[in-house]
């Protein structure tokens, strides 16, 4: 008796090192729970604070960069100014009850409001790739709001803490986002295999599907995106899983590697769509 | 002994903070990443008792993984490590009298360097594999884990030469 009590005393280390280990694994394996528990993501505040503080560096050096764009940014805007400004003054030349029916329509709610938002961390060196946002609940953001950047889609919230955000990007393998080519009407998934960064899988696709090199891939029926948004662009036919459909190799339209600045999307109408649709089931 | 719980604590702010804000945020050729805060375990005092190890290991692992959002996956290939760190210490150094003696590249260079190489080599293998867990791509993995394991090894020996180097210095 004596000596077992003994052996449970000189080995009692392992037993810890059992436990930890068991715990992690169980940490690792309930990423569901995990992903919405804000103090275990880079959503709270100390490791927000340390991402911020790391981006305030950085951004410095992206400065110049950053001023080209906007400037490319706002010359095109003028541009879109001046041609706009060119239709209103053709059209209150011809018609000017066609004018106020104009103005009218644009005062009606919009269904999307953006929330901008800086990227404070971005990770994409291994497969769990992640965004952190520096917007958070108290600027309105709830998880499950899709993020955009200028270029297309780049992912959802998963975890909002009061002044940060966890973002899923679509360079992780967990993210799904149903799509399909812009001129096709059949509905495929995208998905993301792990291997190239700016390369995700558009799958479930038809075999008799046709593709072009370059074709524009856009969201289609998603609670999350508008439709019509951008994804990526058709590379090549990928590996598929299946034999009755085919997969493409897809190139982001994001560019994951210079992310600085979102758009975090708010649907007014989520709350009503989602209530309606699991009522139905 | 309080001053070396000191320099313990001060060793795992650096490494999280490195490794957190700069070194997994690279992919060198897309596979290439830097692993070193398991350099805090070689640091540790080689007479810390295995419990001091097993659980600063796990919390070490545990507060990267808050960082880098990924559940579990640090802490448990860092406690693993953790938990074998006296037997892979046995293999490489002759019993060593003095409990506050830490592994360093400038007493039995050999030995640490062996010491170092098994142990990331241990460490980045388990990380890799537990990562991948879900998406097989075994070559791809092998890949990242020997490339990883020699550009890490690399880090923490010319870390370690410039570390002590100093250290000496200070109490001369």
């Amino acid at each position: 008796m004596r000596n077992l009590l003994n052996f449970i005393i000189r080995n009692s280390h392992w037993l810890v090192a059992i436990l930890l280990i068991a715990f992690s694994f169980y940490l690792l394996f309930s990423h569901n729970s995990y992903q919405r528990s804000v103090f275990l993501s880079s959503a709270n505040r100390v490791a927000g604070w340390c991402y911020t503080a790391r981006s305030n560096v950085s951004s410095f050096f992206h400065l110049k960069g950053d001023n080209r764009r906007l400037m490319e940014r706002a010359a095109q805007l003028e541009q879109e100014i001046y041609l706009l400004k060119a239709e209103i003054d053709q059209l209150t030349a011809t018609d000017s009850s066609k004018v106020e029916a104009f103005v009218l329509d644009t005062m009606e709610q919009s269904r999307f409001e953006f929330i901008p938002a800086e990227v404070v961390n971005l990770s994409f060196a291994g497969p769990n790739n992640f965004i952190t946002l520096n917007k958070g609940a108290l600027h309105g953001v709830k998880p499950d709001m899709g993020v955009i950047s200028r270029q297309g889609v780049a992912g959802v919230v998963a975890t909002v803490s009061n002044n940060f955000s966890m973002v899923i990007p679509v360079i992780n393998p967990k993210f799904r986002l149903s799509a399909k080519l812009k001129n096709s009407d059949n509905y495929g998934s995208i998905s993301w295999d792990g291997r190239e960064v700016q390369q995700a899988q558009l799958g479930e696709l038809p075999k008799h599907e046709l593709f072009q090199p370059g074709d524009t891939v856009i969201t289609s029926f998603s609670r999350i995106f508008p439709k019509r948004l951008i994804i990526g662009y058709v590379s090549d036919i990928g590996e598929s899983k299946d034999d009755n459909f085919n997969t493409f190799n897809i190139r982001l339209a994001t560019d994951f590697y210079s992310l600085r600045d979102v758009l975090i999307i708010r649907d007014a109408f989520y709350e009503e769509q989602k209530k309606l649709e699991e009522e139905g089931q | 002994m309080k001053v070396s719980y000191l320099h313990e604590g001060l060793l795992f702010l650096l490494l999280l903070l490195l490794q957190v804000l700069l070194l997994s945020r690279i992919a060198l050729f897309g596979i290439v990443t830097p692993v070193v805060y398991i350099y805090f375990l070689l640091k540790l005092p080689i007479g810390r008792s295995p419990f001091h190890v097993i659980i600063s290991g796990f919390l070490l692992g545990l507060v990267i993984d808050i960082f880098l959002n990924t559940p579990g996956m640090n802490a448990a290939a860092t406690t693993i490590v953790a938990a074998f760190r006296g037997s892979i210490l046995n293999l490489f150094y002759e019993r060593v009298e003095n409990d506050e003696f830490v592994p360093n590249i400038y007493s039995e260079a050999g030995s640490f360097v062996r010491f170092t190489v098994f142990t990331v080599a241990l460490h980045l293998t388990l990380l890799f594999f537990i990562e991948s867990f879900t998406l097989f791509n075994f070559l791809n993995t092998l890949l990242r884990v020997v490339t990883s394991t020699i550009v890490s090894v690399a880090l923490i020996l010319a870390v370690d030469s410039l570390t002590y180097k100093k250290k000496s210095g200070d109490q001369a």
